[in-house]
């Protein structure tokens, strides 16, 4: 969440920060020289990077640059022990909040300066976790970074009693109460798949408690268990990047990440990870709480060798699930099939729409093409029906039915409730994909807030050419893309937005970039449809051939009673696909019940299963949540 | 400013206005300041949780930041003994609310009601966005009774408990009222709803007398103990309304909230109904509404602006503190005599 991102940055970037050479620096060469020990060199020099900006950044007649980034940079540096202590015990003797946000840092706080700090510092700590009530949250992810911050805090002070901590709750009875949680947690994602899927930002939510987990559970079933679940969440990243840059639909992501795909905190794992993409500015604002403890994980090759490698194009399918919801639906955490394919040169993904997969946050499908710099760039084209509704945000959140729409913007979400709003999900948009040919159909009700569909266009997109035949034909980077309306449609300036300055909120306005900017292909009409198909250039001898060849595929479409496409794909598929019914290929109905948790070249693993295959080439590494055991393997020639 | 509940009452004794002294029942608020642009974990120097009225009319905090708590409970037999429905789950207090056990596990989340058998307060009552808990013993062990709740649908906004008759509850969910009479061990919808109901009271003259609000279906009125209920046809219904309020001091006086409604009021139990919004802000957000048991003064908490009080039933408004707050329960406790 954008927001909230912005929040934490405030709290913990330093206000003048040293250089940052690898965010600002040229695109880095992925690695070449694939041996274990050169990448681990490379990885742990990323971390140092982190490290020493933020330690570097600390001026010392302004406090403001000295927050809990730059606190467990010194700690884990272990340089200036006496000053950090004096600064915890300063910054302790003050009101905290944050809740869950505030629960993690000072998790690492605790545990690297476990022989760094003076007793003063450590009572100051600790006395916090009694006088200050953190709240556990509604989301995921909030959950994850609080019980995985109760869990260690219990740990490392393991007799104490119920009247020493701020819930009242004995070490013992709290060190149970998390772990059964993150147990539930761990259990549905290796099922039924996991909820807040692919986050752009999120991933740090998860990703950094897990690894707290992995360095310092001392219950060795947790921490076997945080370094699988690490694990799972890196390659899930590594099976859904192109260049480093995470692709396709997003159970939540924000206004600016979903079209500049690469600025997101899903980039700092990248770059940490497998160093192909610039990490964002300020790491993300939370790599660092990752950084400080890198070294305890050991990316495994499988994973990076996932990541490095493009060659041939791949399709994968995942099972995940929606947030929890509370009322307004007859399942509490509906299934998501999601689908995403990649090149070389572009990446085609989505989920089967039709459903809210977050109510605020969800993208559903795009096609996304490789860039030689994704820095400032727009690359990605889809479409959407911009939904807002109070009764949908009630599904997801325990709250009366009209503040919430009006408090969003101010709460860092500008664009919901908008009508040219390029973020969302809506319940009237279902969705098919077959390999690089995406499908979008919309049957919007009378009455609805926003009776459009809105298509982005990128500033980035080259050639953009309006056809006779009805398809627009445009390249982006190595990639030709198709897009159809099937509606009549108008092209508008997408309006940005710019943050005001305010003491009580957020305010923006609006920015009209002029020719500079993004555009948006409006189409004003209740039943309506994007056809998409991407294919790369060198597939063609050259733009026009690309051209002809689309508008030689056969496309039958109606828009009443309810859209309903017949296409012949780029791949000689025969898609047929109406609103409201099961989609099939060349003749064949998409059988969701077969859909698996893990299907692919790459991540494999049956529904239920409690145990992910990880596979490159003949390199394999098991998962195995049902025995706690990781397996590696090198298949036999 | 903090307060201890403790120090209110003994500067209550010592010091406070005559006006204040008479009154028979101290007034906390779960409330939270400049709420409306915050997110989850949000930095701040807010102090959201319990407000407690102090001798002077003005509000101080109690305890914890406790951002997002909904309401309280508190133990007639001892009043320092309070429960309290919070983002985190079902809370206890044995000092008034300073400090807090959470009660309930990661299994409880976000509970929008809570009460107390009115017979036998041992047992308390949470409603759940999943459904319903109750315990037996104080809040040590908790238990879900869902027995005749659907599946789906449970969703629970209010509850109230029968003051006359022990293990009579009724809930306020997203299907429509439920209503159990055995201590929720099952329960019976009384009346169906499409949208949540948000707010369900008993007359403080009449307890057969009932009153409910909701999100799409209007004011909704049961003359007979709960069992059946029908429309307030004056009262529009075209918006959500949030929350009732009879007036305990004099008989056939109710109060409706809502967003865009404000207050409305009648003075002839329930037959007709005004609009009552000259003196409030603008927009006349109304998230609660109470009746003071003390004097009658009825209270309209618009929302992130103010608490409001009225002496004349709604025809005029004086805005009184807790200024940007939104208070999204009123809790009037008996003092010990």
């Amino acid at each position: 969440m954008t927001n909230r991102i912005l929040l934490f940055l405030a709290a913990i970037l330093p206000l003048a920060a040293a250089a940052q050479p690898a965010s600002t620096s040229p695109m880095p060469e992925p690695p070449a020289d694939m041996r274990p020990d050169t990448l681990r060199r490379a990885y742990l020099a990323r971390m140092h990077e982190v490290l020493r900006w933020y330690s570097d950044s600390i001026k010392p007649d302004d406090p403001a640059t000295f927050g809990t980034g730059a606190i467990v940079a010194k700690l884990a540096l272990r340089e200036d022990a006496g000053v950090v202590s004096a600064r915890v015990v300063e910054i302790m003797s003050g009101q905290q909040s944050g809740d869950m946000f505030w629960m993690f840092p000072w998790t690492a706080v605790s545990y690297l300066g476990r022989d760094q700090l003076t007793p003063e510092a450590k009572a100051a700590i600790r006395s916090a976790w009694r006088t200050y009530f953190p709240q556990r949250g509604d989301t995921e992810n909030h959950w994850v970074m609080y019980y995985a911050s109760l869990f260690l805090m219990a740990e490392l002070h393991p007799e104490d009693a119920a009247d020493s901590w701020f819930n009242g709750k004995s070490s013992a009875e709290n060190r149970a109460e998390a772990k059964e949680f993150l147990l539930h947690w761990m259990d549905l994602g290796t099922t039924i798949g996991q909820g807040e899927f692919n986050p752009t930002h999120y991933i740090g939510e998860y990703a950094i408690p897990m690894l707290y987990l992995a360095t310092w559970a001392q219950d060795p079933e947790m921490r076997q268990r945080g370094h699988m679940k690490l694990d799972w969440l890196m390659a899930d990243l590594a099976a859904n990047t192109l260049d480093g840059v995470l692709r396709g639909p997003n159970a939540r992501t924000d206004d600016t990440s979903v079209v500049q795909r690469w600025l997101a905190l899903s980039s700092y794992f990248s770059w940490q990870m497998f160093g192909n993409t610039p990490p964002p500015p300020g790491y993300g604002g939370w790599g660092i709480f990752f950084a400080v403890v890198a070294d305890n994980y050991v990316l495994p090759e499988v994973i990076h060798r996932i990541a490095a490698d493009r060659d041939e194009p791949f399709l994968q399918r995942d099972l995940k699930r929606t947030r929890r919801r509370w009322r307004y639906s007859d399942e509490l955490m509906p299934l998501v099939y999601k689908t995403n394919y990649l090149t070389r040169d572009y990446a085609v993904g989505s989920t089967q729409g039709g459903m809210i997969t977050d109510p605020i946050q969800a993208h559903v499908w795009d096609v996304t093409w490789s860039v030689p710099d994704p820095r400032g760039v727009h690359n990605t084209i889809y479409s959407l029906h911009p939904l807002s509704s109070g009764k949908v945000m009630q599904m997801y959140f325990t709250e009366l039915p009209d503040h919430m729409i009006e408090a969003l913007a101010s709460q860092g979400k500008p664009s919901y409730g908008v009508p040219d709003t390029i973020l969302g999900s809506s319940p009237y948009e279902q969705v098919f994909q077959d390999l690089d040919a995406v499908i979008a159909l919309y049957n919007i009700p009378e009455g609805a807030d926003f009776p459009r569909v809105n298509g982005f266009f990128s500033k980035d997109l080259a050639e953009v050419t309006i056809d006779d035949s009805g398809w627009i034909f445009a390249r982006g980077g190595e990639a030709f893309l198709a897009y159809r309306p099937l509606a009549p449609y108008e092209w508008q300036p997408r309006l940005g937005y710019r943050q005001l300055s305010s003491k009580s909120g957020y305010k923006w306005d609006r920015v009209n970039l002029g020719e500079k900017g993004d555009k948006l292909l409006v189409s004003p009409h209740l039943k309506n449809g994007t056809i998409v198909q991407a294919a790369s250039a060198d597939e063609f001898a050259d733009f026009a051939a690309f051209q002809s060849a689309i508008r030689a595929l056969p496309l039958e479409f109606s828009l009443e009673p309810v859209p309903s496409v017949k296409f012949t794909t780029l791949r000689g598929k025969s898609v047929a696909f109406t609103y409201g019914e099961t989609p099939a290929v060349d003749g064949v109905a998409v059988d969701y019940n077969k859909w698996k948790l893990f299907e692919g070249p790459h991540l494999n693993a049956e529904r239920g299963s409690r145990n992910l295959t990880i596979t490159h080439g003949r390199l394999e590494r098991v998962l195995d949540f049902n025995t706690l055991t990781i397996t590696d393997r090198v298949l036999p020639e | 400013m903090t307060f201890h509940p403790g120090r209110i009452i003994l500067s209550l004794l010592a010091a406070c206005p005559i006006a204040v002294c008479a009154a028979s029942h101290d007034l906390y608020l779960a409330a939270s300041i400049n709420a409306s642009s915050r997110v989850m974990g949000a930095r701040g120097e807010a102090l959201d949780g319990i407000y407690a009225r102090g001798p002077d009319n003005t509000y101080g905090h109690v305890g914890h930041h406790l951002p997002l708590l909904i309401t309280l409970a508190f133990d007639p037999r001892d009043s320092t003994r309070v429960y309290g429905a919070g983002l985190s789950g079902v809370m206890r207090s044995a000092d008034g609310g300073v400090t807090w056990r959470l009660v309930t596990g990661w299994q409880e989340t976000e509970p929008k009601a809570l009460a107390l058998d009115a017979v036998n307060p041992d047992t308390v009552y949470a409603g759940l966005p999943d459904g319903f808990i109750v315990s037996d013993d104080c809040g040590e062990t908790w238990e879900r009774r869902e027995a005749g709740l659907p599946e789906r649908g449970k969703y629970t906004q209010t509850l109230q408990v029968d003051r006359t008759r022990a293990g009579r509850v009724f809930a306020g969910c997203e299907t429509g009222i439920y209503l159990t009479e055995d201590g929720a061990r099952s329960w019976g919808r009384v009346f169906e709803t499409v949208d949540t109901v948000n707010d369900i009271q008993q007359s403080p003259h009449d307890p057969a007398h009932w009153i409910a609000v909701s999100q799409s279906a209007g004011a909704l009125e049961s003359r007979d103990s709960g069992l059946t209920w029908a429309r307030l046809p004056q009262v529009p219904s075209e918006k959500a309304l949030y929350s009732v309020a009879f007036d305990p001091k004099q008989r056939g006086r109710t109060a409706i909230a809502g967003w865009t409604l404000g207050i409305i009021t009648s003075e002839d139990d329930g037959r007709t109904w005004t609009e009552r919004n000259i003196g409030l802000p603008p927009l006349h957000r109304v998230w609660r509404t109470a009746v003071d048991p003390d004097d009658g003064r009825l209270y309209a908490a618009v929302y992130d602006n103010a608490l409001y009080a009225s002496s004349d039933f709604g025809r005029t408004w004086k805005a009184i503190g807790m200024e940007a707050s939104v208070i999204r329960n009123f809790i009037f406790v008996p003092r010990a005599r």
